[in-house]
């Protein structure tokens, strides 16, 4: 089987994510949703180049968004599972051992960045959602709601496992940053459901 | 930013040849990635390699300027220097191969996005300073939209209407210079 879930099937991606196994997990799940969020952007702002003039520019970073958030996918899952087994280990070690303990702060520290990453690509691409809603032609605006929507779970989604890292404290920068991301993803996301009922 | 830089190759060739030094760094600052990326990803050269290419490539440059007829042609006779000590290379590692099955699909293929990634450089080079680095921010340095809008202290809802609008004006950028490329072939 691939190691690299961008490569599977959409089913059999999801059937991975329902194993009873560790990875792939939220993180995987938040960083395809946060993509999925900046295809749709894409899709929009392809359908509306003959009304508005920036779209391509939009299309474009909406691809690379979804190609960063993409990249995630795996490499989400990966840093968790490092961080599992080394946070396993740990327990079942009753050695005083400062090396150990420095390894699984760094696999912690690893296992926060990717959805911090997540978080504020969720943001981004709620971003260019709301622009897609506001100059994209008005039958897609419907799928632009959606994108932030996407975006907004996605970016909820990664924020709650930055929180929940070991390694991050109340006070940490990084939870600041995530929590901001998730608060722009989600008004985003507010205002255009809202607006389009 | 220095004036040398907004010069064209064939400008730039001029200067060189009148023996302006600045004019001369100017032209190993724009080519030397160039000439790194043929040897490095067109050839899979070694860094080790790679950098004996550049340094011939670089001294052949100095020596014989007065050779080259056309002072706008200054890219592809850099790009063929390159590609031939590439090939000797390869040659006196062994790896001796008939010119004609040196470009294997990959490589010539590795070898057209370099000369594209080139090309878009030097697009991105005619655009405003504030738009070359709103650019190199999102796209090479992979800012989020808050970090440059932390950074620039521009309103955040902005950023990206700002990087569409520069890239607008890349593309205009690179089909202007299609058009004058297309134009100059006639």
């Amino acid at each position: 089987m691939s190691n690299d879930y961008l490569d599977l099937r959409v089913g059999e991606f999801l059937e991975q994510l329902s194993a009873d196994e560790g990875a792939p997990g939220g993180g995987s799940a938040a960083a395809l949703t946060v993509a999925f969020s900046a295809r749709l952007v894409a899709m929009v702002a392809r359908c509306s180049g003959e009304s508005w003039g920036d779209a391509s520019g939009i299309a474009a970073q909406a691809f690379v968004i979804a190609e960063r958030a993409g990249a995630l996918v795996q490499s989400d899952a990966t840093a968790w599972e490092e961080a599992l087994t080394a946070l396993r280990h740990a327990e079942a070690s009753t050695a005083d051992d400062e090396r150990k303990d420095f390894q699984l702060e760094q696999k912690l520290e690893r296992a926060a960045a990717a959805p911090l990453e997540i978080a504020e690509l969720g943001a981004d691409a709620a971003a260019l959602a709301s622009l897609a809603a506001e100059r994209g032609a008005g039958e897609y605006r419907a799928d632009a709601a959606a994108a932030a929507a996407l975006a907004a779970g996605g970016a909820r989604a990664a924020a709650h496992l930055v929180l929940v890292n070991l390694g991050v404290r109340a006070d940490d920068p990084r939870l600041a940053r995530a929590l901001a991301s998730d608060q722009v993803a989600h008004d985003i996301a507010t205002r255009l459901l809202e607006s389009g009922r | 930013m220095s004036r040398l830089v907004t010069l064209s190759d064939a400008e730039l060739v001029q200067h060189c040849r009148a023996g302006d030094p600045g004019a001369w760094n100017e032209l190993v600052e724009r080519y030397s990635r160039y000439v790194y990326a043929i040897a490095i990803r067109g050839f899979r050269l070694s860094d080790e390699d790679a950098e004996d290419v550049f340094q011939d490539v670089f001294t052949r440059i100095y020596t014989r300027l007065d050779s080259l007829r056309d002072d706008s042609a200054l890219r592809p006779w850099i790009a063929q220097l390159t590609r031939r000590r590439c090939l000797d290379a390869l040659a006196s590692k062994g790896r001796e191969v008939p010119a004609e099955e040196v470009y294997s699909v990959d490589e010539s293929t590795d070898l057209a996005e370099v000369e594209e990634a080139f090309t878009v450089r030097e697009a991105l080079a005619g655009l405003s300073e504030s738009c070359q680095d709103i650019l190199d921010r999102f796209f090479t340095r992979d800012q989020s939209y808050r970090t440059i809008s932390n950074e620039l202290d521009l309103p955040s809802g902005t950023i990206a209407s700002r990087i569409a609008r520069c890239l607008g004006r890349l593309r205009d950028q690179l089909e202007g210079r299609n058009d004058a490329s297309e134009g100059s072939r006639e």
